[in-house]
């Protein structure tokens, strides 16, 4: 009898928590990072977007968009910057990665990206969120990024090539002059 | 009479050759020439390397190319007198010996006139060496300094600035270690 009521409780709690875990709404953690060290201009910089559902339901319809970079500062060169996820299930995440070219050089604010979802199946409304914010970036010009990072093989072969006849005459005329006097030294010595 | 003061004022005008500092117009051309060569090679790292504008630059390419070239050319010409009376010294008894074998078939000419070519022939060979020399080492240290005061010291520092002090502190350095005795 005891035994029996003891299962009974169980049961019971059992019941009264999976009830209140499936009653928990989507709730989506949203963030938006910058995987470059350096910020050139005409080159690739990565943005990568991060999902994480910390709800208890799926998140249906995940809607992205980062509408941060205007086309006339920013070219996509890999990816999109509006983006639709079906479904992000409870307690997992999702990731999605966008490649731009800056084509001009300065400051930009990198501001956040919006992430619209229906926090469960019968939600009427989407719910509207936005990402972290990466903050100011500094655009460097590419001169200034070629300046200090490239290694300007052929400038440095050109340079080689160009001071070779100041250097390499001299030395072969002196040198010449140099042997043959030291060679009828010699060949006195060896008399 | 006459000739014998010929003689002696050819020998006292190679012996004049011989300790003056003075060049001839013909090393004073190859000297300004190598001079100006080598100090516009620089121009081409500081265009290449850290970006400098040829056009908006290039009344400050010019000024320090021409005042390099000044100092360089210095450094040549001090540097070829030092170096020249130590090839002398060196070069005496082959030169003598070469004259001498040159002349052996010829008995017309005195020992004296033997002496006079062998100086001739020192003096030109002297010459000729240090000349050469000159122009090898200096170009040399001066290309040297240069690279490692730009790329080095010097690179934290804007372009222009980078390039005046690089370009005028070698050729000064140089120019200065020339007027040394040793």
């Amino acid at each position: 009898m005891d035994n029996w009521l003891k299962i009974c409780i169980v049961v019971v709690f059992a019941v009264a928590t999976t009830g209140n875990e499936e009653a928990t709404p989507a709730k989506l953690l949203f963030s938006k990072q910058i995987l470059n060290k350096y910020l050139v201009e005409g080159m690739d910089i990565v943005i990568k977007y991060s999902l994480f559902n910390v709800g208890g339901t799926a998140a249906l319809d995940v809607q992205v968009a980062d509408n941060t970079f205007g086309p006339q500062d920013f070219e996509v060169v890999g990816g999109q910057l509006k983006v639709t996820i079906d479904r992000i299930p409870p307690g997992s995440n999702a990731t999605h990665v966008v490649v731009i070219r800056p084509s001009k050089y300065g400051y930009f604010n990198f501001t956040a990206a919006e992430v619209s979802y229906l926090p469960s199946e019968d939600a009427a409304e989407a719910l509207v969120g936005l990402s972290s914010e990466p903050g100011q970036g500094a655009i460097v010009p590419f001169k200034e990024y070629d300046r200090k990072f490239s290694p300007h093989l052929l400038d440095w072969l050109s340079f080689a090539v160009m001071s070779m006849p100041s250097l390499v005459l001299p030395y072969a005329l002196w040198y010449s002059s140099k042997t043959k006097y030291e060679a009828i030294m010699t060949q006195k010595k060896d008399k | 009479m006459t000739q014998k003061q010929k003689a002696l004022s050819k020998e006292e005008e190679i012996l004049l050759q011989d300790f003056s500092r003075n060049v001839s117009t013909k090393s004073n051309a190859l000297f300004y020439g190598n001079a100006f060569i080598v100090s516009a090679i620089p121009i081409w790292l500081f265009w290449r390397i850290h970006f400098m504008d040829l056009l908006t630059s290039s009344p400050l390419f010019l000024i320090i190319t021409c005042l390099s070239t000044y100092l360089v050319s210095f450094a040549y010409k001090k540097t070829k007198f030092v170096l020249k009376h130590k090839v002398a010294v060196k070069r005496e008894d082959a030169i003598s010996r070469e004259i001498s074998k040159m002349i052996a078939e010829d008995k017309k000419m005195n020992k004296k006139e033997k002496d006079e070519r062998v100086l001739w022939k020192k003096n030109e060979v002297s010459d000729y060496e240090a000349t050469t020399f000159s122009i090898f080492y200096n170009n040399a240290l001066f290309l040297a300094v240069v690279i490692g005061l730009s790329f080095f010291l010097l690179k934290s520092f804007s372009p222009s600035f980078n390039y005046i002090l690089s370009v005028g502190l070698s050729s000064g350095l140089i120019a200065l270690l020339s007027t040394g005795t040793k």
